[in-house]
């Protein structure tokens, strides 16, 4: 034991302040709010420090998950729901991807205004995503927005955007697309740049074609960095609330598992503490499946981390 | 702006980038690089004009900014900044400054126990190390807002409830991971030749880290601040939350609420406040945006 | 100033099995000493360095610098100095900063440092660069300011990992030499470890050879040459390799191609006295000549003919037995033989033979 600490103390001493926080700030909680799925709790039954009153909330088993499972209009139409959460999910991830790659790799040219393109096409990073969204907003807005004013002004049709419909959705993906884009693309051109250069000299020798040397070295190349942003961006953009939240408020036809969780939370005179918890852990373990497969799919291919 | 930016994109792509063949070699025809100059322009517009059409809008008063025909420029003031800023429509300032302090202080902490954390993790094979680097990865995927009631409880037995300490330490939490992960790639690229070279010079492997790792992982720093200030400057449920729901102790983020009003947004207002929201993430994005691309690729692909 | 000792030091890495890196290493470096540890990559000479600068675990046995165990002493508890094959400089810093580094740590007034660091940059021809940061100097300079780090704090022991690896081969050679006489001028205890057994028969006071992690031999590089423990360390050692073939033994002596080599009263009792029917039997390239149409000698067919100006390395194949064995030898360079040629070979002194056990590789010959 000895031993083991002088090998490992310095390791342990530098690690502690993120294990005691974690410990307490998401571990702790995280364990409660396992706790609450198993309970009826929600704003009549919490305790109340202010109004001095004791927790009535009882353990309820698994009713809270029979409840939400079985799919029920009450409960948040939880298949339903998924689906939409699945198709906001891949979509966003997909057009990230691609629109981040594109970019990354007109950036990754040599060509004047270079710099100044990049500073440009980040920019939508560096504001805080409440403006951005709100900003988005505004140019959606279906009366006074700039975006129906140009369409009107060619005659085409002037939609509501944002409003009770399915096109809803697809505008608040446009939006968390036009967000998620420059973290994607950022994180690919430096993957780019780290591609040693004698590969595509060596596959010009060898008489690759520009889409051959795309194909067989630039992705090839992209992979480790490729594999790690998707994942995150999978993760990310399951559980990202405030993009939808912000834009649309609450409105059925945007409404993925975590918005549902939030507005269960959040409003309505019950704040249903313990729904919201339940999405919560059905989240969670929904990504812990996806993490678990999506790794082994990578390491079958030979990525080891 | 771009000439920093294009001097050190050269800098970076090192010195056979610049050989004059390569360069002949490299000449695009007439129509590629029109067509390539074209579509950069066209992802550049898109990416700035919302951010610009706030901008002409923050001069506006609120009744033209919803106007059914709108122009770059009507009836354009400061009256908007000068609203928001002297406090009429809540404590701005107050506001201001609370969240200055929240994300320099998050960004201050998120920082300092990831870099720790990451250089452990670097560096040192220890029982516990894939467990905690596992941990980080699932605490991504839990919606943490859905915590808010026992963090709410947690952090009322701690003594932090309604404290700036407690919401810092919540956004640390969320932070934390991701910038892990960056960290580790970076410090994975600094050869530990280095820390053994230390070692010998006489430092402690705290002594290493501190005078050594840190200064040559500043690049890796400085994206890493970013992300943390970002994720702590635009935050809106934790800081309703967590903090007191007097005027004075609110972020900007939960002040701002105060425009958007049930059926009348102010428009106009809105905008000039977000405007100067912006402001200093933008100024946080600009000191960093040089070590961006670095940075997160090295983070990203060891991690 | 100080001895080093490993006293049955091991370096055990965990795994199925476990990697003795250096196993059982018994060895000891007198004060002044100039040691060089060679090796094949992965002999554990780099850990057994490592080892010694506290940067690797001690499993077994110990380690003693001065006569004081380090075996647990942290790097910088040690008094010791390190040259890494990367050189490891800081980038940060300055080459000065770089270099007064150690003492900054240890709270040398700094004046005193600059000082210091003047006088090292002064002996390795560093003053213009003291400003530079290492990005900015080539690879040589780099390479002084790794030794002027060194320098500069007056360790007792400087280790040195293959410094000089990552210079053209025209500067190996030259730095070969100045940090012999710098070892010489200043009388530091020194442990060099490099793969290259040119750098170590060229630079060493004594050598000693490592494969798989266990010590084969240690001594003088004459001794090393003319006397090789076993026939690792034979062919290991001398460029060309020695000539090393396992062949039958008669009463007289070995039996190569056309060619009875006579071995000593001496060695042919040691190998009937071991049972051998056969031994393992070297000779150096230039132990052998060719020899003129009357004399005996082995039946050469010329592969190859490396010219080097003064000699030539002829490479050609002898029959031994059924197989074609292959064969160096060192001829005049002025008058070698020709590709496809066909040469008698024979040896120029009897008395310079090798012979090793044929399964353990130990030597015989006395």
């Amino acid at each position: 034991m000895r031993a083991f600490l002088a090998r490992h103390w310095y390791a342990y001493a530098m690690v502690l302040p993120v294990v005691v926080v974690v410990g307490a700030l998401v571990l702790l909680p995280l364990a409660q709010g396992l706790y609450f799925t198993f309970t009826n709790i929600n704003e009549a039954t919490i305790a109340n420090p202010v109004l001095d009153r004791p927790a009535s909330y009882e353990f309820v088993g698994l009713d809270n998950y029979v409840n939400v499972l079985t799919g029920g209009e009450s409960y948040g139409a939880f298949w339903s729901t998924l689906g939409r959460t699945l198709i906001w999910t891949f979509g966003c991830v997909l057009a990230h991807y691609a629109i981040g790659l594109g970019l990354a790799l007109l950036l990754n040219r040599r060509m004047r205004f270079r710099g100044l393109y990049r500073v440009l096409l980040i920019l939508p990073w560096a504001v805080p995503p409440f403006i951005s969204v709100f900003a988005w907003r505004y140019l959606f807005n279906s009366q006074f927005g700039i975006i129906n004013q140009a369409l009107g002004a060619l005659g085409l049709p002037t939609p509501v955007w944002l409003g009770q419909s399915d096109l809803a959705l697809f505008s608040v993906m446009v939006i968390n697309t036009w967000l998620g884009v420059p973290f994607m693309m950022v994180t690919l051109l430096g993957g780019l740049q780290s591609i040693p250069r004698e590969l595509y000299e060596a596959a010009e020798m060898d008489g690759a074609s520009a889409w051959q040397r795309f194909r067989d070295i630039t992705l090839p190349g992209l992979r480790s960095v490729s594999s790690t942003v998707v994942l995150l961006g999978v993760i990310w953009t399951f559980n990202l609330f405030h993009v939808i939240f912000l834009s649309t408020g609450q409105n059925p036809h945007t409404r993925i598992l975590v918005t549902y969780s939030f507005e269960r939370f959040f409003s309505g005179a019950s704040r249903d503490y313990a729904v919201a918890s339940t999405y919560g852990v059905l989240i969670l373990s929904l990504l812990l499946v996806f993490v678990t497969i999506y790794r082994r799919a990578m390491r079958r291919q030979g990525e080891v981390w | 702006m771009s000439v920093d930016a294009a001097a050190l994109q050269t800098a970076r792509t090192g010195a056979g980038a610049a050989a004059p063949t390569a360069a002949r070699r490299g000449r695009r025809s007439r129509l590629a690089s029109v067509g390539l100059h074209a579509a950069l322009v066209t992802a550049s517009f898109v990416a700035v004009f919302p951010i610009f059409w706030v901008l002409v809008t923050s001069f506006k008063p609120d009744a033209r900014a919803v106007s059914p025909t709108p122009r770059l420029v009507d009836e354009s003031s400061v009256d908007n900044y000068v609203d928001v800023l002297s406090g009429a429509r809540g404590d701005f300032l107050a506001w201001f400054g609370n969240s200055v302090t929240i994300a320099g202080l998050t960004t201050l902490l998120g920082v300092f126990v990831s870099s720790t954390t990451a250089y452990a993790v670097s560096r040192f094979r220890f029982p516990g190390r894939r467990g905690l680097m596992l941990t980080f990865l699932v605490m991504q995927m839990f919606p943490f807002a859905v915590l808010i009631v026992p963090l709410y409880n947690i952090l009322l037995a701690l003594g932090l409830q309604g404290r700036s300490l407690g919401l810092v330490l919540v956004y640390c939490t969320t932070a934390v991971p991701f910038c892990t992960y960056m960290l580790k790639g970076y410090f994975d690229t600094v050869p530990t030749d280095i820390d053994e070279a230390g070692r010998v010079d006489g430092l402690s492997p705290f002594g290493v880290f501190w005078r050594l790792v840190l200064p040559l992982a500043r690049p890796g720093l400085a994206v890493t601040a970013f992300y943390s200030f970002i994720t702590a400057w635009g935050e809106v449920a934790f800081a309703s939350a967590f903090l007191s729901a007097a005027d004075g102790s609110k972020t900007l983020s939960v002040g701002l609420q105060v425009f958007i009003q049930q059926n009348r947004t102010e428009w106009g207002h809105l905008a000039a406040a977000s405007v100067l929201v912006a402001l200093p993430a933008v100024a946080v994005f600009y000191l960093v945006q040089r070590f961006l691309v670095g940075g997160l690729a090295d983070g990203a692909a060891k991690g | 100033m100080a001895e080093v000792a490993y006293v049955n030091a091991s370096r055990v890495f965990p795994g199925t099995p476990p990697v003795r890196a250096v196993d059982n290493l018994e060895l000891s470096v007198a004060d002044g000493e100039f040691l060089v540890l060679v090796g094949p990559s992965g002999s554990g000479k780099s850990t057994a360095l490592r080892m010694l600068a506290g940067l690797e675990d001690v499993d077994e046995g110990a380690i003693t610098i001065g006569g004081k165990d380090v075996t647990n002493t942290p790097p910088k508890g040690r008094d010791i100095a390190m040259v890494f094959q990367s050189y490891a400089l800081y980038p940060h810093m300055t080459v000065a900063e770089n270099m007064g580094f150690a003492l900054k740590l240890r709270g040398v007034p700094k004046a005193q440092i600059r000082e210091k660091v003047a006088e090292a940059a002064r002996m390795l021809d560093l003053t213009k660069y003291l400003d530079r940061k290492p990005k900015a100097l080539s690879g040589g300079q780099r390479q002084r300011v790794a030794m002027g780090r060194a320098i500069v704090r007056e360790p007792s022991v400087f280790l040195m990992d293959e410094p000089l690896s990552n210079l053209d081969a025209k500067l190996r050679v030259e730095t070969r030499a100045n940090i012999a006489a710098l070892q010489q001028r200043l009388g530091t205890t020194t442990i060099y470890v490099t793969h290259d057994q040119v750098e170590a028969m060229t630079m060493g006071h004594r050598v000693a050879v490592l494969k798989d992690g266990v010590l084969q031999q240690c001594a003088s590089p004459r001794e090393l040459y003319d006397r090789p423990a076993n026939a690792f360390v034979a062919s290991f050692i001398g460029s060309p390799a020695m000539n090393l073939k396992t062949v039958p033994l008669t009463a007289e002596g070995a039996r190569l191609d056309g060619l009875v080599v006579p071995l000593s009263r001496a060695a042919l009792d040691g190998a009937a006295a071991e049972g051998l029917s056969e031994v393992t039997f070297g000779v150096r390239p230039e132990s052998l000549r060719l020899a003129s149409a009357d004399e005996d000698g082995m039946e050469m067919t010329v592969e190859l003919v490396e010219e080097l100006g003064a000699d030539a390395y002829v490479y050609g194949s002898v029959r031994i037995g059924e197989h074609p064995e292959r064969f160096i030898v060192r001829v005049d360079g002025r008058t070698p033989p020709a590709f496809g040629q066909q040469v008698k070979v024979t040896l120029r002194d009897a008395d310079e033979v090798h012979l090793f056990h044929p399964e353990t590789g130990l030597r015989l010959s006395a």
